[in-house]
């Protein structure tokens, strides 16, 4: 016959046999270590700057351009002092985040940017290219430059623009994969050269002391993918985590094996509860670990985060709890988890691509756990200015954990 | 006098508008084996369960040495074993890490728990998981659960199911142990030779009504009809002839057969229990 037993002591016993449970699910075992070991792995390849700076082909080479703009100018009667004004103007002045390179012909350009030919660039600066087609080996001493957008500019472009004659045919050369608004700059930059060797002055001005720049300036520190992912990460491994517990608990409500815990002095309330716990601490342990080594956590953010991580954890945990009790067999758990997974993930995205969260997506209930990880992660951002996401956190907390429980609850009972 | 171990007293629970358990009393006292009998939805699991205190008795009353159930009470919790039909066992775990398992959630500290494998004769496979266990095995674990806590009332739902006969007969010798130990057993069966071998008293329970509650030689004695069964050579092989014994010629009759150089084998039959429920219910027992 057996004493009485204390509530802490049930607890610890089932948490025991949680652990037990958990280990020995080599399915899920191998999920954790996927999660622990090859996201992190995954995540440091990710690039951890962004390139700013943009790659500009350019046929002829400017010197060429100009030479050829000397002799016909003078040609027109341009005086001394005017040619003696162009050969000032250096048009290969490394504008901020500007690399231009220049092409002998208009046909090299057009190769390069359509991929059939490579460009390198010797340390002197001298341009190599090399046909990919005809197997040739690599320059020595040479560094391979990518170009996607080139101009290619007729021979007589100053002169003639300087000339005002309107029929000057400038051909923008790109590749299908640069973004529409690159296109469009470099139109718009090759327009007002037009308009400016021509003598004529652009109808608008923005002088650079009145472009008002609003939120923080990341120019030259933009968020680079690794800074994007790292909250994408943890929510994954967080997401992941929830489908191996509400595993678990599939496996204890389909094999029954709550109800032997329950004909014990074990009550229901110690049974949620050490799911509850074990749920929470094995996502909050494994996110911190995956946390400390993609980085993350700073002196200023730690506290925050580790909160939103903490409500994360709780909530995923909600959401095994009733994917593990709804699922009456396999095929059943799975389209619960594909309920839950594609709602749940969306929000993610609005993370990867900045301003794309639509208002339904707002409402979902990771957008608040996401988008304060981020925002604490990326921009250090204060509880202060986080009181309105963590409320509606608190409050999704609330309801899926609340779901959870109920329905467990009643699926013990029905058993 | 002494209080009994299980008192039920005009029990009765409902799933929604079907009524499983109509109006159930009956008692089981200490060291008691109590056979309830009864086909499949006969309302046998809903009793117990309501007793094991999974669920709550819609009205009448249920006790488990003199406390009430239903109330998910611990105390009561502590002194109750049970063995449930379906073999829920931790299938990952080993079998000394079930029985451990169990035991922490009984507060038993120093558990002698390949002590209880080796009663059921298991001791030699206390490390191997429980999933590469055969069926048969996997109630001997479950058997060996519903021992842990040396429990004062223990209720057995089909113990010897799947089991071998060397087996069955071991796990009865374990379940009349327990008794002698002097536990209260409620056992549910469908096998009648194992109600009539173990139980003290035997209760038929039909469509949620206990239809007959005694011991199974009363049982047999008032419903029951006994008679000699005589087979004797014959110009086609074999012929058979019951003679009733409570009639006023039968003894006459079996002596004119028992006299007969036709006679082969001559035998006393009793009623089955089997019998006696088909006669009370109308129905079999599967």
């Amino acid at each position: 016959m057996s004493g009485p037993v204390s509530r802490p002591a049930i607890v610890s016993a089932l948490l025991k046999k949680e652990f037990r449970a958990y280990s020995r699910d080599t399915i899920w075992l191998l999920l954790t270590l996927l999660a622990l070991v090859a996201i992190p792995v995954a995540f440091l390849f990710l690039p951890d700057s962004v390139d700013e700076s943009l790659t500009l082909g350019v046929a002829p080479p400017v010197s060429s351009l100009v030479e050829d703009a000397r002799e016909t100018l003078k040609g027109m009667g341009a005086t001394d002092e005017q040619l003696a004004e162009l050969d000032e103007a250096d048009f290969t002045e490394e504008q901020e985040g500007l690399l231009l390179v220049e092409f002998e012909t208009e046909e090299d350009l057009q190769r390069v940017v359509a991929g059939e030919l490579e460009a390198w660039q010797t340390g002197s600066g001298e341009l190599v290219l090399r046909d990919t087609e005809a197997d040739e080996d690599e320059p020595e001493d040479a560094e391979k430059v990518s170009v996607s957008i080139g101009v290619a500019f007729p021979p007589d472009f100053i002169a003639a623009v300087a000339a005002g004659r309107d029929d000057v045919k400038v051909t923008v050369y790109s590749f299908a994969d640069v973004p529409q608004e690159i296109q469009g700059a470099i139109e718009s930059f090759v327009r007002e050269a037009g308009y400016q060797l021509a003598g004529q002055e652009l109808p608008v001005t923005i002088p650079e002391e009145e472009f008002v720049m609003l939120g923080e300036d990341r120019a030259g520190d933009q968020v680079s993918l690794q800074d994007k992912f790292r909250p994408l990460v943890i929510f994954m491994v967080l997401l992941m985590e929830t489908f191996s517990m509400a595993s678990l608990v599939s496996t204890e409500v389909l094999q029954r094996t709550v109800t032997a815990v329950l004909v014990t002095p074990a009550r229901i309330g110690d049974f949620l509860f050490a799911k509850t716990v074990f749920g929470t601490f094995m996502s909050l342990g494994q996110a911190l670990i995956v946390l400390l080594i993609i980085g993350g956590l700073t002196a200023q953010n730690w506290s925050l985060v580790l909160t939103i991580l903490l409500m994360g954890s709780i909530m995923f945990t909600g959401v095994a709890l009733f994917v593990g009790a709804s699922g009456k067999d396999f095929m059943g758990q799975l389209f619960y988890t594909m309920l839950f997974t594609i709602p749940l993930l969306t929000p993610t995205f609005s993370v990867l691509f900045p301003g794309t969260a639509a208002g339904w997506v707002r409402i979902l209930p990771t957008y608040p756990i996401i988008d304060t990880l981020y925002a604490a992660m990326t921009y250090g951002t204060t509880w202060a200015d986080s009181a309105r996401e963590l409320a509606y956190a608190a409050f999704w907390l609330v309801v899926l954990y609340g779901a959870g429980l109920f329905t467990l609850r009643r699926k013990v009972a029905s058993l | 006098m002494t209080t009994p171990a299980i008192k039920v007293e005009g029990l009765s629970f409902s799933y929604g508008d079907i009524e499983a358990v109509k109006n159930v009393s009956f008692e089981v006292m200490p060291g008691e084996i109590l056979g309830f009998l009864g086909p499949n939805g006969a309302g046998k699991s809903t009793t117990i369960k309501v007793l094991t205190g999974q669920m709550s008795p819609r009205s009448g009353r249920a006790e488990i040495l003199g406390r009430e159930t239903g109330h998910d009470d611990p105390e009561i919790q502590a002194q109750i074993g049970v063995c449930f039909e379906e073999k829920n066992l931790y299938l990952n775990m080993s079998a000394l890490e079930n029985l451990d398992f169990y035991a922490s959630l009984f507060g038993i500290k120093d558990a002698d728990s390949l002590e209880v494998l080796r009663r059921v004769g298991l001791a030699d496979r206390a490390k191997d998981r429980v999933h590469s266990f055969s069926k048969g095995m996997r109630q001997r674990m479950m058997i060996s659960r519903a021992f842990i806590n040396k429990p004062t009332v223990l209720f057995l739902d089909e113990p010897t199911d799947g089991l071998d006969p060397v087996t069955s007969a071991s796990i009865r010798k374990t379940i009349k142990e327990e008794a002698e130990r002097g536990a209260a057993v409620l056992l549910t069966t469908h096998d009648m030779f194992e109600a009539d071998e173990l139980s003290d008293r035997v209760a038929f329970i039909n469509e949620g009504e206990i239809v007959a509650l005694d011991t199974a030689e009363n049982l047999k004695l008032k419903y029951g009809t006994r008679s000699v069964r005589v087979r004797l050579r014959d110009r086609d092989g074999v012929r058979e002839e019951h003679v009733p014994l409570d009639e006023n010629d039968s003894s006459a009759r079996i002596a004119a057969l028992a006299a007969s150089p036709d006679l082969m084998t001559i035998h006393t039959e009793e009623a089955t229990l089997e019998a006696i429920f088909i006669e009370l219910t109308g129905r079999g027992l599967e």
